[in-house]
């Protein structure tokens, strides 16, 4: 029992570690962006809209219309 | 269903390692440590497990990772001297099948060490290998340390998984292991971003700890109790608040000795009296043999070249009754003795070329640790906040180590030579990423070490 339970235990979290390595793209190379995080509770709800998210990397460093630079 | 679920696990590594290469080498790390295929008696002992691995981690690296950083430092140089070495002292060894057998699983230990720092390139990978090595071990010691706390245990007897006295699985092996990662246990409860610090991490991570300590109690093996003062002592060296955890420590010390089972009591008193003792006794004579062995074959004798050593003693008995004492004074002859000593286990295999590679392999790893921590220990900054406290744990996890290795021959310990690899591994990173921004500046001495400390963005 004792041995199922440390064996259990180990592997669980090694195979935890694994899979979150698998989600992280600066295991192999750094200076890369960290994978998005799930949101808390309560603070992952978007109202369709309501919010203009950018569609890509080039929109969310572009100045928005009337902003200096723009 | 213990095979099942074992061969289900090293598959799911190997295809994980399918998506990340890298972790085809945290795959080699866990089997090396848990040792599946011992405990196992189904699929994964009748393959070889650990080759299929290594061979994954190797051609992984070869073929499909990233070599961009990767940097050959002259530590790893140090451990492919020390593996010529230590072939050419194999093909002119006093007992060749003896010393072939070693060879066997210490050159997979050494290559393994040269190769592992070629794959931490990035600092999660250092934390990686570092938190699958404590994580795999825990394994052994978590069962040893359960099995400790409900009244097993005992000097040769304490049963982890299986019967078993190779690797990790030897008392005082484990003992010193257990002891030695308690600091890289501590770093990552701190620093780790794969298992980020909360409740739920320090919980696991106290929990180890004692069960780490509780390891030299139920092995019996004096050598923990040694590695664990020295250990201690080494951790105020660095701790910030001192006097708190010297009280502390020295508390949990006096409250834990009621707790303490008799024989181990009785076992640890052997210490201070180790004139009665024979295991005192043939360490020492052993250790005599092995000086004048080395003095008359001074490039060593080879693999198990303890094989011919005799040893001569005398153990002193002084038994009191009431007012009383007798001194029984007893003669003991012992042959092909181990070194107990892997200062004595370098000298009489490697002689003193071998001695001298593997000291300066030890001494070169606390000095650049040791470097490292000076030089970072007060940067803040998040990117490299981690460094100072990991250089300090792998110092510590060395130091207690070879304290350790004063009382048992383990020279070629793969985990501990996996340390080293960390540690080469480490230094490499920084030495790429963490280059001083401003270099041959001759301004005012006090300028340029705040510019030495200045440390390139990780980005």
């Amino acid at each position: 029992m004792v041995d199922i339970f440390a064996l259990a235990l180990s592997h669980g979290l090694i195979a935890l570690a694994v899979w979150r390595l698998l989600q992280r793209p600066d295991l192999d190379r750094e200076g890369e962006p960290p994978a998005p995080r799930r949101a808390p509770r309560g603070q992952g709800m978007r109202v369709p809209g309501l919010v203009a998210e950018p569609q890509s990397e080039e929109d969310a460093h572009t100045p928005p219309p009337g902003a200096p630079g723009a | 269903m213990l095979n099942l679920a074992f061969t289900g696990f090293f598959v799911a590594l190997l295809l994980a390692g399918l998506r990340r290469p890298f972790l085809w080498v945290l795959c080699y790390l866990y089997i090396d440590i848990v040792a599946p295929q011992i405990i196992s008696w189904g699929f994964l002992s009748v393959i070889p497990t650990s080759l299929i691995a290594f061979v994954a981690a190797f051609g992984g690296w070869l073929a499909l990772d990233g070599k961009e950083g990767t940097r050959f430092t002259w530590r790893q140089g140090v451990m492919l001297a020390l593996l010529a070495y230590c072939a050419m002292t194999t093909l002119r060894a006093d007992y060749p099948l003896p010393a072939l057998e070693k060879w066997g699983w210490v050159w997979k230990a050494l290559v393994f060490a040269i190769f592992l720092p070629l794959t931490l390139r990035t600092r999660l990978r250092i934390e990686a290998a570092a938190l699958v090595m404590v994580l795999a071990a825990s394994a052994l010691i978590i069962d040893g340390g359960i099995k400790t706390a409900l009244g097993g245990g005992g000097y040769g007897t304490l049963r982890i998984f299986v019967e078993n006295n190779t690797g990790l699985y030897e008392g005082s092996i484990l003992s010193c292991v257990a002891i030695a990662i308690i600091p890289i246990i501590l770093w990552l409860a701190r620093h780790s971003t794969i298992f980020p610090s909360d409740w739920r991490v320090w919980t696991f991570a106290v929990a180890l700890i004692f069960a780490c300590c509780l390891i030299p109690v139920g092995t019996q093996a004096r050598t923990g109790l040694v590695c664990l003062a020295a250990l201690c002592i080494l951790y105020l060296r660095t701790a910030r608040h001192r006097v708190l955890i010297l009280a502390g420590m020295t508390l949990a010390a006096f409250a834990a000795i009621p707790f303490l089972p008799q024989s181990f009591v009785a076992r640890m008193n052997t210490i201070e009296n180790h004139e009665a003792d024979q295991s005192a006794g043939t360490r020492l004579g052993v250790w005599k043999w092995t000086w004048d062995y080395a003095r008359e074959n001074p490039l060593g004798g080879g693999f198990e070249a303890y094989l011919s050593s005799r040893v001569e003693y005398d153990t002193v008995v002084r038994e009191t009754t009431g007012e009383l004492t007798t001194v029984r004074r007893e003669h003991v002859v012992e042959k092909g003795r181990a070194y107990h000593s892997s200062y004595f286990e370098m000298l009489g295999e490697q002689g003193y070329p071998g001695l001298f590679l593997w000291l300066l392999l030890q001494a070169s790893g606390l000095w650049q640790m040791e470097a490292l921590r000076r030089r970072y220990r007060t940067q803040s900054a998040p990117e490299v906040a981690w460094v100072a406290p990991l250089a300090n744990a792998l110092q510590l996890s060395q130091v207690s180590y070879l304290v350790g290795s004063l009382f048992v021959g383990i020279a070629f310990q793969p985990f501990i030579l996996m340390v080293i690899g960390l540690q080469c591994g480490l230094w490499s990173y920084l030495a790429r990423v963490g280059t001083p921004q401003v270099k041959g500046d001759r301004a005012k001495p006090r300028a340029r070490v705040e510019r030495k400390m200045k440390v390139r963005p990780l980005t």
